[in-house]
C-alpha cells in the first residue's frame, strides 16, 4: 500500500540520487504516527489504542474478543501467519487463546511508525506467508530544537467512562538524548447502541517506554529502549474467562553506523506473562448427565498462566554497491521459550473438591530460529526498478518438557525432543513508472512458515468461536504460499489513488479438522479439532485508497478493503471480513480541524457454519470530530472533541467473536498541553 | 538491564548444555530388593532354611509382588539359589454354625532358580483380614540338601483405600468366580501408560489357576469431566493369566478405568472398574 500524502513530488524524485528512488521501490506502507495530517484519517481520536489505528489501515482487520487486545488480521491472515515485530524484534504473546497479540502490549504513543508489507513479501523479519507489521518505537532526536519537550494529555470517552492520561518528555544535548512516553488507561464496561451495558468489557493498563540515545559522532549512535506494559482486570466478553494480568517487558540495545554503508545491530530480550482469570465468571455448570454418586451441579475454575520469553539479535547492513544497486543484508537469530499450563479445580455441589487436574496446554518449548535475509534493488532503467529478496530460516524446536512428550503419547506420537527445519522465502518485485503520475508495482513470491507452538503441540486449547478443543499436530508441515500482488498508484496533485489487489495460493494450509475419535475435554466443548494441513486454500484481497483534495483546506479520503477466502476450492474460509469502507471528509485551516466520517461494511453472508460462523448484517456508523490548538504563554494547548457512533447504532462486525455489540454513541474529550 | 540479558544468555547456554549431555550409560548393578521391605521371616522347619518374605508394602487385598529370600539356617550369610517354593495362603473364616470356611487365593510361585539371588513371586489376596484370618505358608524344597519344610506366617491383609482387585462371579453359564487384579500402572503419569491385569478363576476352595480364555476391554473415563481418553489399547493375554495393554491419561486428576471381562464376546463382568488418582 502506498500512503497518499506521503508521496514525494515527482520532480524532486527524479532529480536526486538513486537511493531515494530506490527507497520508493519498497512496496510498503509507512504510517508515521507523529504526522497528524495522515494519522488523523487513521484514528478516531487522539488517545486511541493501537487497535483503533490498525482497524483503519489498508488490508488490516481486527478479530475482536473483547474491548481490548484485538488481534490483527491482514488480508485474511492472522496469528502465526503474520510477522508482527517491534523494530525487527520478535515478540510472542503468551496466551494459548490468542488473547494477547503483540500489538496489545504497544501503545501508539510508543511508536514512530508502522510499516506494513503484504503476503510473502513480509519476510524481512522472518519467513512468513501473510505479511508483516513492523512497529518502530519512538526515539529522541539529537541536537535539535525539539530535544527538550514535555507534554501531558488527558482523554475521556463517555461510553465506557474511559479515562486516559498520556505523557511524553524529552531531554537532550549534542551527544545525548532521552525521552520517555507512556499511557495510563482505565475503562469501565461500555454501553452498546441498544442501551445495554456489555459486561466484561472493562480494562486497566499502564504503559511506559523510555529510550536513551548516545551519539559520540555523526556516524555512530547507540540506543537503549526499555518498554513496560501491564494490563489488569481485562474483560473478554466473548470468552469464558478474563485476564487478571498481561505484562510485557522489553529491553533493546542498538548500534547504528551510517557511512556510505548503513549498519544496524540490535540485541533484545522481551518477556510476556499472561494470567487468565475466571474468578468473576459464573463457575456453576449443570451437567446433562448426572455422574454416579455426585450431583449434577458442578463448580469449575481454571488456572491458566502462560509465559513467553524471547531473546534475539540481528545485524543489518545496507550497501549501495554501485550507482544502480542497493543490497540489504540481514542476519538474525532469536530464541523463544513458551509454556502455558492449565489446572482445573472442580467441586460438585455438596461434595469435597475433586483432585486438581493439570495439563500443559503449551508444553515448555524452546524455539530457536536463525535467519539470513538478502535483498537487492536494481535500477534497470529510468522507469523500471527490480527488487529481489530471499530469506532462509533454520528453525529448531527443542521440546523442554517431558510432560509434553508424555501428553502427546496418548495420540500415538513418539515425539523427538528436537525437530529442525529449513524454511525459505523468495520474492521478486518490479516497479514501472508508466508516466510521471502512474506507477505499477507487481510482486510475485513464494514463502513458507513454521507452524506455531500451539499448532504443533497445543493440547486441548478451547476455541470459543467454534466451541471446539484444538489439539496440535507435532508432524505438521510448513504452510506455503504463492503470492501475486499488483499495486496501481496514481499521484496527481489533487487525486492520489492506490488500488492493490493480491492473491495468495496456499498449500498445506493449517486449520483445525474435526476428529470424532477424540472426546472433547470440556463440558461446553462441541468436540475436538486437530490442526491439519489442508491441501489448498486461496485468499484474495484488494484495497482501494483515494485521497482527493479539490480545494485547499478541504480533503476527502476513501478506504475500502475486501477479502475473499476459500478452502479446498469449495468451502468458505472462516473469519473473513466483508467489504469494509471508511469515507472521511476533512476541513483544515490553521490550527482548526473538523472531520466527519462514515464507516460501513456490507453483510457477510459467505460463511462457514462448521466453524461457528453465522451471517453478519451490514452496518453504517458515523463519527465526527474537531480539533483546535493555540499557544498560551509558551504552552501549546490542543483540544479535540468528537462523537463516535453518532446515531447510536447497535452493531457488530463479522470478526467480532460472540456477536457482541460494539460501543454505542460516545463523546470524546481530549486536551493536551505541550511545553 | 545488561545483567538481566546476560543472565538470560547464561541460563540459555546452561540449559542447552544440560540438555545435550544427558546420555550416560547405565552401569549400576540391579538391586532386586529395590523398593521392597521385609514383611516376614521365619524358619522352614525341616528344610534347614530361613525364609524371608519381602513386599513393596504390607500385604493387601490385590496382587502382591512377594519376593522370597532363602538363607541357610546354619550359615545365615549363605543365600540359597536353588529351591522349590510354594506359596500356601489360607483364609480361615469362622462361621456362625459349623466348621470354619477355609480357602486359598491365586498365587504365582517363584521359579526354582533364583533371579539375582532372590525368588520373585506373587500372591493375589482376594479379601482383607476382616472377615477372617490369613495365614501365609511358604513351602520350601531346598535343593541343596534335598530337604523340605514349611513356614507359616500369621499375616494381616490390608484393604487398600483404592481398590486394585475385583472379585466377581461371572455372568456366564458356568458362574465361575473370577479374580481380576490391576498390576499397573503403579505410578500413573499423564500420557501413555502400560496397563496390566491378571485374571484367575476359582476352580475349588484351594485351586485358583490363571485363566487365559477371557478377553479384557478397558475404557478410561474422567468422571468429573465426563470424558475419556483416545487411543487406548485393550489388554491381551501375554501368558500366565497376565493381560497387558495401554491406557492414556490426558491430565492429572481422578480417573476411572472401566473394565469389561468378556467370554466369547459376551461381557461376563458387571460394572468392574478401578479408580486411579494422581
Amino acid at each position: 500500500m502506498h500512503l497518499p500524502g506521503k508521496a514525494e513530488p515527482r520532480k524532486q524524485k527524479s532529480a536526486i540520487s538513486d537511493t531515494v528512488k530506490l527507497k520508493e521501490v519498497m512496496v510498503m506502507s509507512n504510517i508515521p504516527l507523529d504526522n497528524k495530517d495522515i494519522v488523523n484519517f487513521y484514528r478516531t481520536n487522539q488517545f486511541s489504542t493501537l487497535d483503533n489505528i490498525n482497524a483503519r489501515l489498508g488490508g488490516l482487520s481486527l478479530i475482536k474478543r473483547g474491548a481490548y487486545a484485538l488481534e490483527p488480521q491482514m488480508n485474511g491472515f492472522s496469528g502465526g501467519q503474520l510477522n508482527v515485530t517491534i523494530d525487527g524484534m520478535k515478540m510472542f504473546g503468551a496466551c494459548t487463546d490468542k488473547m494477547d497479540p503483540v500489538t496489545s502490549y504497544i501503545e501508539p504513543t510508543n511508536l514512530k511508525m508502522i510499516r506494513l508489507k503484504s503476503g510473502t513479501n513480509g519476510s524481512e523479519n522472518g519467513c512468513n506467508i501473510g505479511g508483516s507489521m513492523d512497529m518502530t518505537l519512538q526515539e529522541p532526536t539529537l541536537n535539535t530544537k525539539q530535544s527538550d519537550f514535555s507534554s501531558i494529555a488527558f482523554g475521556y470517552e463517555s461510553v465506557s467512562k474511559s479515562r486516559n492520561v498520556l505523557f511524553s518528555v524529552g531531554l537532550g544535548n549534542k551527544k545525548w538524548a532521552w525521552m520517555a512516553d507512556g499511557v495510563y488507561r482505565k475503562t469501565e464496561n461500555y454501553r452498546a447502541g441498544n442501551g445495554q451495558i456489555i459486561p466484561f468489557t472493562q480494562f486497566e493498563k499502564t504503559n511506559v517506554h523510555s529510550v536513551l540515545k548516545f551519539s559520540p559522532d555523526k556516524m555512530n549512535s547507540f540506543k537503549a529502549d526499555i518498554l513496560f506494559d501491564m494490563a489488569n482486570n481485562v474483560g473478554y466478553p466473548a470468552l469464558p474467562m478474563d485476564v487478571s494480568l498481561a505484562k510485557a517487558s522489553l529491553f533493546a540495545l542498538e548500534f547504528q553506523r551510517k557511512t556510505k554503508l548503513k549498519l544496524k545491530a540490535k540485541l533484545y530480550f522481551n518477556q510476556i506473562i499472561h494470567v487468565m482469570d475466571d474468578s468473576k465468571r459464573d463457575s456453576l455448570y449443570l451437567l446433562k448427565v448426572k455422574p454416579v454418586g455426585k450431583s449434577d451441579s458442578v463448580y469449575m475454575r481454571m488456572d491458566m498462566p502462560g509465559k513467553s520469553s524471547t531473546l534475539g539479535a540481528y545485524v543489518q547492513l545496507i550497501i549501495p554497491w554501485n550507482e544502480n544497486n542497493r543490497l540489504t543484508l540481514k542476519v538474525d537469530n532469536y530464541s523463544n521459550y513458551s509454556i502455558a499450563e492449565m489446572t482445573m479445580h472442580m467441586r460438585y455441589a455438596g461434595f469435597a473438591p475433586e483432585p486438581p487436574m493439570y495439563m500443559q496446554t503449551w508444553p515448555a518449548m524452546l524455539r530457536n530460529v536463525a535467519g539470513i535475509y538478502v535483498e537487492n534493488s536494481t535500477y534497470l532503467t529510468q522507469k523500471l526498478v527490480l527488487t529481489a529478496n530471499v530469506r532462509m530460516d533454520y528453525n529448531i524446536d527443542n521440546l523442554q518438557s517431558e510432560y509434553g512428550q508424555q501428553q502427546f503419547s496418548i495420540f500415538n506420537y513418539s515425539l523427538d525432543k528436537v525437530q529442525s527445519k529449513l524454511i525459505k522465502s523468495v520474492n521478486l518485485l518490479a516497479r514501472y513508472d508508466f508516466t510521471n503520475d502512474f506507477t505499477l508495482t507487481s510482486t510475485i513470491g513464494h514463502s513458507e512458515r513454521m507452524p506455531t507452538i500451539g499448532e504443533r503441540l497445543g493440547f486441548y486449547l478451547f476455541n470459543a468461536y467454534d466451541g471446539y478443543d484444538y489439539i496440535g499436530n507435532p508432524d505438521m508441515k510448513t504452510e506455503k504460499s504463492n503470492f501475486i500482488k499488483l499495486d496501481f498508484q496514481l499521484t496527481k496533485p489533487k487525486i492520489k489513488l492506490n488500488v492493490s489487489p493480491s492473491i495468495s495460493f496456499l498449500n498445506d494450509y493449517i486449520m483445525g479438522i474435526t476428529d470424532t475419535k477424540i472426546q472433547a475435554m470440556n463440558f461446553y466443548a462441541n468436540g475436538i479439532r486437530v490442526y491439519t494441513n489442508v491441501p489448498s486454500a486461496k485468499l484474495f484481497s484488494t484495497d482501494l485508497q483515494l485521497l482527493y483534495t479539490p480545494i485547499q483546506n478541504f480533503s476527502a479520503f476513501w478506504l475500502s478493503k475486501f477479502t475473499f477466502g476459500e478452502i479446498n476450492h469449495t468451502e468458505a474460509m472462516p473469519l473473513i471480513p466483508p467489504l469494509k469502507n471508511i469515507i472521511a471528509i476533512q476541513y483544515q485551516k490553521d490550527e482548526l480541524q473538523v472531520q466527519a466520517e462514515c464507516e460501513t461494511a456490507l453483510a457477510q453472508n459467505r460463511i462457514n457454519i462448521n466453524y461457528g460462523e453465522s451471517k453478519t448484517p451490514a452496518f453504517a456508523v458515523f463519527n465526527i470530530k474537531g480539533a483546535y490548538g493555540f499557544t498560551l504563554s509558551k504552552v501549546l494547548l490542543n483540544f479535540s472533541t468528537g462523537i463516535t457512533n453518532l446515531f447510536n447504532k447497535a452493531y457488530y462486525e463479522h470478526l467480532d467473536w460472540g456477536r457482541i455489540y460494539r460501543p454505542g454513541r460516545s463523546l470524546e474529550l481530549y486536551i493536551k498541553m505541550s511545553y | 538491564m545488561k545483567t538481566n540479558i546476560l543472565n538470560i544468555i547464561i541460563a540459555l547456554l546452561v540449559s542447552t548444555m544440560l540438555f545435550s549431555c544427558k546420555d550416560e550409560v547405565e552401569t549400576t548393578k540391579v538391586n532386586p530388593l529395590e523398593g521392597f521391605i521385609k514383611l516376614e521371616e521365619g524358619y522352614a522347619i525341616g528344610a534347614a532354611a530361613k525364609v524371608e518374605v519381602w513386599g513393596k508394602k504390607n500385604f493387601f487385598m490385590g496382587y502382591n509382588n512377594l519376593t522370597v529370600i532363602l538363607l541357610d539356617s546354619i550359615n545365615p550369610t549363605d543365600t540359597l539359589k536353588d529351591a522349590h517354593i510354594y506359596f500356601q495362603p489360607l483364609m480361615t473364616m469362622p462361621q456362625t454354625t459349623g466348621m470354619p470356611m477355609k480357602h486359598a487365593c491365586p498365587v504365582e510361585n517363584p521359579d526354582e532358580a533364583a533371579i539375582n539371588g532372590v525368588f520373585p513371586g506373587a500372591v493375589a489376596f482376594v479379601m482383607p483380614s476382616m472377615g477372617g484370618t490369613w495365614n501365609l505358608g511358604v513351602y520350601v524344597h531346598n535343593h541343596k540338601n534335598d530337604k523340605s519344610g514349611t513356614v507359616n506366617f500369621d499375616i494381616t491383609v490390608d484393604s487398600p483405600t483404592t481398590s486394585v482387585m475385583s472379585v466377581f462371579t461371572s455372568q456366564s453359564p458356568d458362574s465361575a468366580k473370577l479374580v481380576l487384579s490391576l498390576l499397573q500402572p503403579l505410578v500413573p503419569q499423564v500420557g501413555m501408560n502400560d496397563i496390566e491385569f491378571t485374571l484367575h478363576k476359582k476352580a475349588s476352595m484351594m485351586e485358583w489357576p490363571a485363566d487365559s480364555t477371557y478377553t479384557i476391554e478397558i475404557a478410561p473415563e474422567m468422571p468429573s469431566m465426563g470424558h475419556g481418553s483416545p487411543n487406548n489399547v485393550n489388554p491381551v493375554h501375554v501368558g500366565n493369566g497376565h493381560y497387558k495393554g495401554k491406557v492414556n491419561f490426558t491430565m492429572t486428576g481422578e480417573w476411572k478405568i472401566n473394565v469389561a471381562v468378556k467370554k466369547d464376546g459376551t461381557t461376563v463382568s458387571k460394572n468392574a472398574y478401578f479408580n486411579i488418582t494422581f
